[in-house]
């Protein structure tokens, strides 16, 4: 087997252009949820028969939801509707059973009480 | 020796020349993770505190594209956008005042005040900022009288060309000024939109783009001011690989 200095350095490259530039933080979903990611906010929505859940990690922390208040928005019986979803425990939030089709997206958002601090974004159901 | 009517041409067009395409804007970009209302140009993020009387009007849009409540608010030193729900779009209406060149300097105040003014203008500044995913294309919004909307979908990558289209009173307009990022390179040449409003330019930022189009619209009160400058910006983030 012939490994060069070149070689080697070309896998170098090809490390360094697969590495994460700025690699922090979780990026997974924690419940068998979707996620989507603000900045250093992670968003994970999980769609089940009895109900859908919210749960928002900001950098690598758990939100305090019942500081929060927090709605969703996506297509409910034919219409674009926005519902507000209720503080539960730890860092979730709970709202009405979704059927939600590929293709559809669900945009949430969330408000410190207190700061009135907005983080929000889209899921993308595929 | 020069003719007249070469030192009239030479005259008008120093003075055309003169006249900044670009100035200031607004546009809405994200500061500590929370939508602002900026004001400024290039790196220059000014006083939108002392600006925020100028603010006429503000708006979000759901994904239908159906208004809802958007409400700036002052934030220590900067402009915040409060809305209850995660819009698609957020636009704003500001008013830059009526401005008079005198003796080649730009003073507040119109023709009235200054009537040996060589230019009198008033100036309204609008923005449209895409904040979620577009389901369909971007409509022309009732309260922005200049507006650049995308012609077809954003591209994932910076460097592919986007074509834009100058709205004026909501139809296309040729002939307005457009710059790709007002941000990172505010004094580059503008390339002016054709007859079906629409102008093609690469996406400079794999991050925030701030498209910048100037029109200038007839005046409404010959007395005070000559014209109506329109300055609309569309702002819209690419998206960074995974982290």
């Amino acid at each position: 087997m012939t490994f060069t200095v070149k070689a080697a350095f070309a896998l170098a490259l090809s490390t360094l252009v697969a590495a994460p530039a700025i690699a922090h933080g979780f990026t997974k979903p924690q419940h068998g949820g979707i996620v989507t990611t603000s900045g250093e906010t992670l968003f994970e929505l999980v769609a089940k028969p009895a109900g859908t859940q919210l749960y928002v990690i900001d950098d690598d922390e758990p939100v305090n939801a019942v500081s929060m208040t927090a709605t969703l928005s996506t297509e409910i019986g034919g219409g674009l509707k926005t519902v507000a979803l209720k503080p539960a425990a730890g860092n979730r939030f709970d709202g009405p059973a979704l059927k939600l089709k590929p293709g559809a997206k669900v945009a949430v958002m969330v408000i410190d009480k207190a700061s009135k601090a907005r983080l929000g974004g889209t899921f993308i159901v595929k | 020796m020069p003719s007249l009517k070469t030192i009239l041409v030479a005259g008008l067009l120093t003075g055309l020349s003169c006249e900044a395409a670009h100035a200031h804007a607004v546009w809405f970009a994200q500061r500590a993770r929370q939508t602002a209302l900026i004001y400024g140009v290039g790196a220059d993020d000014l006083d939108s505190v002392k600006r925020f009387n100028q603010i006429e009007k503000m708006a979000g849009y759901d994904a239908d594209y159906q208004p809802i409540a958007a409400t700036p608010r002052i934030a220590g030193p900067i402009v915040l956008v409060d809305t209850d729900q995660q819009p698609t779009l957020l636009s704003v209406v500001f008013f830059n005042g009526i401005w008079s060149r005198v003796d080649g300097e730009f003073v507040k105040g119109g023709r009235d005040e200054h009537p040996q003014a060589s230019l009198a203008e008033k100036n309204y500044k609008y923005s449209v900022s895409i904040q979620g995913p577009l389901s369909k294309p971007i409509p022309a919004l009732a309260d922005q009288v200049l507006q650049i909307v995308p012609v077809g979908p954003i591209p994932e990558q910076h460097g592919a060309n986007l074509t834009y289209r100058v709205l004026f009173k909501g139809k296309p307009v040729a002939g307005a000024k457009v710059i790709n990022d007002l941000v990172n390179d505010p004094d580059q040449a503008p390339q002016t939109s054709g007859a079906d409003g629409t102008v093609t330019l690469p996406v400079r930022n794999q991050g925030l783009n701030v498209i910048e189009a100037v029109y200038n619209g007839p005046t409404d009160d010959a007395k005070k001011y000559d014209r109506i400058e329109n300055s609309a910006t569309l702002t819209f983030t690419l998206a960074h690989a995974p982290e």
